[in-house]
């Protein structure tokens, strides 16, 4: 059997960050993806099957048959389906795909419970690190994965130590009217930070500007992710050997607590192990609950780490209210990747409700997802006014939308299915409980922050979706193994460690305490790098 | 799966949902190509119902005017199609027809507005028409 210096599970955001700087440090690591190492063509521009649109299906994996999970009302959901929060399976996990916005959390965001108070029925609590901790991390993951934005702008920050690497990309039609928006209501204004290049960096050359950004990969990879950067890096360096399309089923673990390597399936049936001095969970937020709970010992028969019950708790990811605005003249310029002006003006400082979000315009829409989800309700489905509609207006539509901070509760959560498993014979994740329902009063004072920036930017017409209360995770997954002191109270310790396991570490999303009002990935690589670098300094 | 009739019906209700006019209507677009590819794939199990939808516009054309589906004018297709939207039918359905309708309508615009690469939006002309580009 193979043995390496480390184990990683799962190559995604946090994992490709920790491939990074293990491999970089000269440490022996083997990367294991259940997902594929899928070139640009091999991740389709299907609009039915897609990350934005997977009615159908989707092209980011997990591969929809064989990949169950289980509801509260004991249903079966397929990868692709509602409900089963899914992220992304492939090398580069969701920055494959992603949208690539690249926020930093403000300081705020890491002290929710001390200055809110924590409502009733909630877990709502504090990171025990801060921005201050975090701050030269983000600045890290910044120039070494990549991102055009304006430092200046970012006036609900600290102001920052270093400058972003890039410029931001060049305003499109979209952005210049939403930004007059904001200008007429005198609010904070800024271009999205983003994993995009907008001019040569690292290599690899500048944002196209094409139409198929969020859910696709890039055709000119001018879109960092860790699956070009990190990873690409760690691989060039030839200490980091990556397997994908192998399911890891299990962590081992001897009777004192130390792990000592893992064992996997491929997607061909086989089985494999291999050991090493330290493991690393990055799997995402439901699939590393559910290999830490897979992977119990006689001395901790409900899980790794889960002597405290609190593996797979707290189930995080964003309500999403949106706003629809209807114009008098073309807001799409076909200038992608659309999306590109925010404002921060109502995360926190919120009269009657806890915390906020930053709000912005969204991407450019496809076609078919703009027919079934931005069209206006009252017009007609079919006939000649339909198809005159999406001929006079498709390119007139807008949308302002953003992530709500959630608050937590115990009870929305990832446990394993006694019965249901997976292709491999592995129990599934099952998925029960809601998000604390304050989040929905946040995100209700959100949409309609949304709606008065979209009149102001100067929408005839005005709709959307106000969220409902329900189980939050998805592409924003978090929170299932938080950071903690407090063993009773967390899963992993300030630097990610596992309570009571000297060699085992959760970098991904998992950790998040809360989730911020923010698109979660850079803190997500921010935290992993800065765990990653500890780990190689204590060797 | 559909007989010559059953495929005609179909073909003259999907130009009702996605007409032409300056720009092709659904069938030229390449919708029917569309919807027989995902009746075998993602809406298999939608692939005896489809033909028994046909049937039932095909009854319900005789049963309101005593002709076949494909023989009535446009407006007379549209205004049965209306009916059957709000579910006020007159012949023996065996399917819900305004579920069934509604469902259809959906496949319809899928068909129009997704990548050619579905089989339907032939050479991207729905895209042209509403003016979403794809360049890079
Ligand atoms: C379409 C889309 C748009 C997005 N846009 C943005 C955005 O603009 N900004 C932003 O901040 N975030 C965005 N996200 C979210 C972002 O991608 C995630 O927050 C981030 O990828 C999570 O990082 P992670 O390390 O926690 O997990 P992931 O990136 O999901 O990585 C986990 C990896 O582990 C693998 N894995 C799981 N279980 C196993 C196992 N047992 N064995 C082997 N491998 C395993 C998975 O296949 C996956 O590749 C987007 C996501 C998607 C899909």
């Amino acid at each position: 059997m193979s043995h390496y210096d480390a184990i990683i599970v799962g190559a995604g955001a946090g994992g490709g960050v920790a491939a990074g700087v293990l491999a970089r440090e000269g440490k022996r690591v083997l990367l294991l993806e259940r997902g594929p190492h899928s070139e640009f063509a091999q991740v389709p521009r299907d609009h039915l099957r897609n990350q934005r649109m997977s009615f159908y299906g989707h092209n980011a994996g997990p591969d929809v048959d064989g990949n169950p999970r289980t509801l509260e009302d004991g249903s079966i959901v397929l990868p692709h389906e509602r409900g089963y929060q899914n992220n992304a399976a492939m090398v580069g996990g969701g920055t494959r795909v992603f949208g690539a916005q690249a926020w930093r959390f403000m300081p705020q965001d890491f002290h929710m419970a001390s200055t809110y108070g924590v409502p009733e029925g909630s877990s709502l609590a504090d990171w025990p690190i801060d921005y201050e901790v975090l701050e030269p991390w983000y600045e890290r993951a910044e120039w070494e994965i990549g991102v055009s934005g304006t430092d200046s702008a970012m006036t609900h920050l600290p102001p920052y130590k270093r400058p972003y690497p890039m410029p931001s990309l060049a305003p499109n039609t979209s952005m210049r009217t939403h930004l007059k928006g904001l200008e007429n209501l005198g609010w904070q204004a800024l271009p999205m930070p983003q994993f995009i290049n907008s001019e040569d960096y690292n290599g690899r050359q500048a944002c196209i500007r094409c139409q198929h950004c969020v859910g696709f990969a890039c055709p000119v990879e001018a879109k960092n992710g860790t699956h070009n950067t990190t990873i690409a890096a760690a691989l060039r360096s030839g200490k980091c050997e990556l397997k994908s399309g192998v399911m890891v089923e299990r962590i081992d673990c001897d009777d004192g607590g130390r792990v000592r390597g893992v064992k996997w399936i491929d997607n061909g049936g086989r089985r494999g192990s291999a050991t090493a001095e330290i493991v690393i969970v990055s799997a995402g937020a439901v699939e590393s609950a559910r290999l830490l709970l897979n992977s119990a010992t006689t001395r901790e028969p409900q899980g790794l780490g889960n002597h405290s019950d609190q593996v797979g708790r707290h189930l995080q990811g964003h309500y999403y209210p949106m706003v629809i605005g209807l114009f008098p003249e073309r807001m799409m310029d076909n200038q992608g990747p659309g999306g590109g002006v925010a404002t921060c003006q109502f995360n926190h400082g919120n009269p009657d409700v806890i915390g906020g979000g930053m709000l912005a315009d969204d991407f450019i829409v496809l076609p078919i997802i703009s027919w079934k989800m931005y069209a206006p309700r009252d017009i007609p489905r079919w006939g000649h006014a339909a198809k005159q509609f999406m001929r006079d207006k498709y390119r007139c539509l807008g949308d302002i939308k953003g992530p709500v901070h959630e608050i937590p509760s115990p009870d929305g959560r990832v446990t394993l299915d006694p019965k249901v498993r997976d292709k491999f014979g592995i129990p599934v994740a099952h998925l029960s409980g809601t998000t604390h329902p304050e989040t929905v009063r946040t995100a209700s004072f959100m949409y309609e922050r949304a709606e008065e920036w979209m009149r102001a930017s100067g929408a005839q017409k005005v709709w959307g979706y106000r969220p409902d209360l329900r189980l939050s995770g998805g592409q924003h997954q978090a929170g299932t193994c938080r950071m903690g002191e407090d063993p009773a109270q967390s899963v992993v310790d300030p630097w990610q460690r596992v309570h009571g396991h000297d060699n085992l570490f959760v970098l991904d999303g998992s950790v998040h305490v809360t989730n911020g009002g923010f698109n979660p990935v850079l803190t997500i690589m921010a935290t992993s790098w800065r765990a990653a670098e500890r780990i190689v300094e204590q060797w | 799966m559909f007989s010559d009739q059953q495929l005609r019906t179909l073909h003259a209700a999907i130009d009702r949902v996605i007409p032409p006019d300056d720009f092709p209507g659904g069938v030229e677009a390449g919708v029917a190509d569309y919807l027989l590819r995902q009746l075998g794939r993602d809406l298999a199990h939608l692939a005896q119902d489809y033909p028994r939808f046909t049937d039932a516009l095909e009854a319900e054309a005789q049963a309101a005017h005593g002709q076949a589906f494909v023989a009535l004018g446009d407006a007379q297709q549209y205004a049965l199609l209306a009916l059957v939207e709000r579910g006020e039918v007159q012949a023996v359905w065996p399917l819900d027809p305004a579920t069934f309708f509604a469902q259809f309508i959906e496949h319809c615009a899928e068909g129009y507005y997704s990548d050619p690469g579905n089989g339907g939006n032939r050479d991207g002309v729905a895209w042209r028409m509403i003016g979403y580009e794809v360049n890079g």
